[in-house]
């Protein structure tokens, strides 16, 4: 402060600020002038500076921004416009620090109007005592001015002396140094124990010994280091556990899991060296200056910050392995991925490249699954496990997916693709005996492109996974539909099996009943079954089927069931279609059965009808029948014209059931039935779809055969109205069967005169005409009784089933419905009664 | 030269004079000129800022007692 001008105005100021308020101007030489003047240099001189930068824009905006929040925004506006005319008229003036000095001055005005009376007294007029105070406070009110003040340095360092003592009772306050534990806690992270930090075995972790005398926050610390340490050892302990004891057990998998363990453990044990070579290097005492060139030294708190992240993947680890100790291939490749569903992009990527090596076996098996269908699956990790089955059962039984070892991270549409896919090389290669899938296989594979490599597949492609088995799932079925359909000609039996099974091929089925019916007749365990070949056999010969592809009709044999007690000839006769591999996989053992419940409903059903058009060549009216009872008896006849009547109308009435039910059959159910299968067939993709179409059809068939489950009541009704027709004929044959008796009687007698051989018999019967009028006469009686008895019956069997006919679920069964009560005539009379 | 440099001066007391009232420091022309003086000498505004607190106490109560000192 040497200028003499600058003091000049120093003292002018001084004197001026405290002449100003009430007091009077004072002199120079007054003593608190003076005193004020000494104070004013004092503090002038000091380095007190306003640490801020000087920036003139932002302290202008601060004020403007100061003013218009205190609501005064046209004070704001005329700030701006004073201060850009300052601005323009006096470039040279030190404008920032005007405005800083006018802006604290406001400040400290504002909160001195603020304070509330009788406060502090605001100025302590004994400035030489205190003058470092006065600074510092001032200080406090310059940072609120948007400014911070730069302590000078104290000249008496207490700082230092301060700092000094502290490291004493630093050093004081611990036994050991600091550098030793880290070392300790270095060694403790690779699980072994060091000089200080040890594992105890009681409380499960690495821990200070509570005899060492440490500060308490140097023990937290270290507790909460060798957590890493506690960690490795439950990661280590688990990879020895595997490769050592349970290798053979955990599979491939978990052997991939574990060495991507070790390629972990690896990176940090990396990081432990470099770690461990800082760590020679000593650390500053806290009293020492802390820039000092001591270079990468190894702090506590250093190595809590080096930790971190090692210490967040170590504790993945360590819930990995928790987690999967029990699990296996798929699951545990599943449990995995689940716990990779992380937002911290460290987990993720630290999880994806885990499961990159832990699921490349899985994909690899897949991938060999998928192209060669082999399962190379030592160790059953895979999700599809196979059964030893026979070749029939292969396709439905020979491969499941197990569910619990297929990871999440395959959908389980695409699971079930990858099954058809290696199901169907499978059964290409075992059934059909065919090699052509290896070309499809490799087709698909270049098609899908690099990925297919070996190892090529890898977590996370999931996209390129699921191509690769659309693609090879398409070639595979396509080349199996080919081979199903063009080797094994599949269409062609299912239309054999149709024509012969269900009766579709009419003229081999009529002639088939004309020479089979006289056989089964009989008693059933008296049949010859290769007698029965031999009529099936000529039944083909002699109708159209004939023509039909060799190698189709030596598959259709007789099937005779096992007789049960009493069982004619009809009871266990039946067709059989022989299919052999691999069309056995469709026809299976349990579908035959279902076509022969078929075959037996329609065969019976056939049979009434058979039976019914043989009544008929006999009830008919012809010249035979209006012969009978001519000559002799006139009453008679007109008795016999009237019973004989009845039994027409009856006929009629079970003929009018039995068409239209056939035609029901034939028309509504099988040739419908067929129509929707084949065009299924044509459409279906792969075997599953063929299976499912099949089985459609089948179903369809037995539902609206009334042969389903909900059916019963129903079909028990129609088997009463059709033993009852077979009742009827069997009546009705043995009826006419004694019309002709009595009528060659008749005719006999009359003969009788004009011949001698007979004339014992003559004189027996000789007046027996009246006899043999009244024998006809109530025969004729009973056989109107009988044929009552039946109409009858018969009629309440009709009243009820076509009473329950609606009930069906069915809803093809109402144009059976509808066709049987065309004119509502059944309706109505039953609604009469 | 001369009274183009003491208009030019007077004119920049009278803006820093509005600035002060807008601020209401308090300070009057007369005071306000001998600390643009000071602080075109390089003088330190913080601790100027301290000494003109300290000294002008008590704090006058309105804004009048500044402009009547300055009217001479």
């Amino acid at each position: 402060m040497g200028d003499p001008t600058t003091a000049d105005l120093v003292r002018e100021l001084v004197l001026r600020l405290l002449s100003s308020g009430s007091r009077p101007i004072p002199s120079i030489n007054d003593a608190s002038a003076a005193a004020a003047l000494r104070y004013a240099l004092r503090l002038l001189a000091s380095r007190m500076s306003p640490s801020l930068i000087p920036d003139e824009l932002s302290l202008v905006e601060s004020i403007k921004r100061r003013l218009a929040v205190s609501g005064r925004s046209p004070a704001a506006l005329a700030f701006a416009d004073l201060h850009s005319k300052l601005s323009a008229r006096a470039p040279l003036l030190n404008r920032w620090a005007l405005l800083y000095l006018l802006n604290t001055l406001s400040l400290d005005r504002r909160r001195s109007a603020s304070s509330p009376p009788g406060g502090l007294p605001f100025l302590p007029l004994q400035p030489a005592s205190h003058p470092p105070r006065a600074s510092t406070a001032s200080g406090a009110v310059g940072a609120g001015g948007g400014g911070v003040v730069r302590v000078a340095k104290d000249p008496e360092n207490i700082r230092e002396i301060a700092l000094r003592e502290f490291a004493d009772l630093v050093i004081a306050d611990t036994e050991v140094t600091e550098s030793a534990l880290v070392r300790d806690v270095l060694y403790a992270c690779q699980g072994i124990d060091g000089r200080y930090v040890r594992f105890d075995r009681s409380s499960d972790g690495y821990d200070l010994p509570e005899s060492l005398k440490v500060p308490r926050h140097t023990r937290t610390i270290v507790r909460r280091l060798c957590e890493l340490g506690w960690l490795f050892r439950k990661v280590r302990d688990y990879i020895s556990e595997i490769t050592v004891d349970r290798q053979f057990e955990i599979g491939t998998v978990g052997q991939a899991f574990c060495s991507a363990l070790q390629e972990e453990l690896s990176d940090y044990y990396k990081l432990l060296a470099v770690l461990e070579s800082q760590s020679s290097n000593p650390i500053p005492s806290a009293g020492s200056d802390s820039g000092g060139g001591t270079g990468n030294y190894l702090s506590l708190m250093r190595l809590a910050v080096w930790f971190t992240e090692p210490m967040v993947r170590m504790r993945l680890m360590a819930v990995l392995v928790d987690c999967c100790r029990v699990l296996r291939g798929g699951a545990m490749a599943g449990a995995i991925h689940n716990r990779a569903q992380h937002g911290d992009p460290l987990v993720q990527e630290f999880m994806s490249r885990l499961l990159r090596r832990v699921c490349s076996p899985l994909f690899e098996m897949v991938r060999t699954w998928v192209l060669e269908g082999e399962l190379d699956d030592l160790f059953a990790e895979f999700f599809i496990v196979s059964q030893p089955v026979k070749a029939e059962s292969l396709w439905r039984e020979g491969y499941q997916l197990q569910s619990t070892m297929l990871p999440s991270f395959i959908s389980s549409m695409l699971a079930q693709r990858i099954l058809r896919t290696g199901k169907s090389i499978n059964f290409l290669r075992v059934c059909c005996e065919d090699s052509g899938w290896v070309d499809a296989a490799t087709e698909a594979a270049a098609h899908v492109g690099a990925t297919t490599r070996r190892g090529g597949l890898g977590y996370g492609e999931t996209n390129a996974l699921e191509a690769l088995v659309i693609e090879a799932a398409k070639r595979v079925d396509r080349h199996l539909m080919n081979v199903i359909h063009n080797r094994y000609r599949f269409k062609d039996h299912c239309l054999a099996i149709k024509r012969y099974l269900l009766l579709g091929q009419g003229d081999f089925v009529q002639y088939l009943m004309d020479i089979v019916g006289p056989e089964l007749s009989v008693p059933a365990n008296t049949i010859s079954s290769f007698q029965l070949a031999g009529l099936l056999e000529t039944a083909v010969r002699a109708s159209n089927a004939q023509y039909d592809d060799r190698e189709i009709l030596d598959r259709l044999k007789v099937k005779m069931m096992e007789p049960g007690d009493g069982d004619r000839g009809w009871d266990v006769f039946s067709l059989e279609y022989d299919s052999r591999v691999p069309l056995d996989t469709i026809f299976t053992a349990l579908n035959m059965k279902r076509y022969l419940r078929i075959f037996n409903f329609l065969w019976k059903l056939k049979r009434v009808e058979h039976a019914l058009t043989g009544l008929w060549k006999t009830m008919k009216p012809n010249c035979i029948n209006s012969c009978i009872f001519t000559d002799e008896s006139f009453g008679v006849k007109l008795q016999f014209v009237s019973v004989l009547r009845r039994c027409q109308v009856l006929w009629n009435e079970m003929n009018h059931f039995v068409t239209n039910f056939q035609y029901y059959i034939m028309f509504e159910v099988s040739e419908v039935s067929w129509a929707h299968f084949s065009e299924e067939m044509d459409a279906s993709k792969d075997l599953d779809d063929l299976l499912a179409a099949h089985e459609k059809y089948l179903n369809s068939i037995v539902e609206k055969s009334l042969l389903g489950k909900k059916s019963q009541g129903i079909l028990r009704n129609l088997f009463v109205l059709f033993d009852q027709i077979l009742q009827f004929r069997s009546l009705a044959d043995r009826w006419f069967e004694r019309i002709y008796e009595l009528q060659l009687r008749g005719k006999s007698k009359s003969r009788s005169k004009s011949k001698d051989d007979l004339s014992k018999m003559s004189l027996r019967l000789d007046g027996g005409r009246k006899d043999l009028i009244h024998l006809a006469r109530e025969f004729l009686r009973k056989m109107s009784e009988d044929l009552s008895i039946i109409a009858k019956e018969y009629s309440t069997a009709l009243d009820a089933f076509i009473f329950q006919l609606p009930m069906q679920q069915h809803i093809d069964l109402k144009f059976l419905s509808f066709r049987l009560d065309f004119s509502e005539y059944y309706t109505r009379v039953s609604s009469n009664k | 030269m001369e009274v183009e440099g003491s208009r030019n001066a007077k004119e920049t007391l009278e803006l820093a004079f509005q600035i002060s009232n807008l601020l209401e420091t308090g300070l009057d022309r007369h005071t306000l000129s001998l600390i643009i003086s000071l602080l075109d000498r390089g003088v330190n505004p913080e601790p100027l800022s301290a000494l003109i607190r300290e000294l002008s106490s008590p704090p006058p109560h309105s804004h009048a007692t500044s402009s009547s000192s300055a009217k001479p």
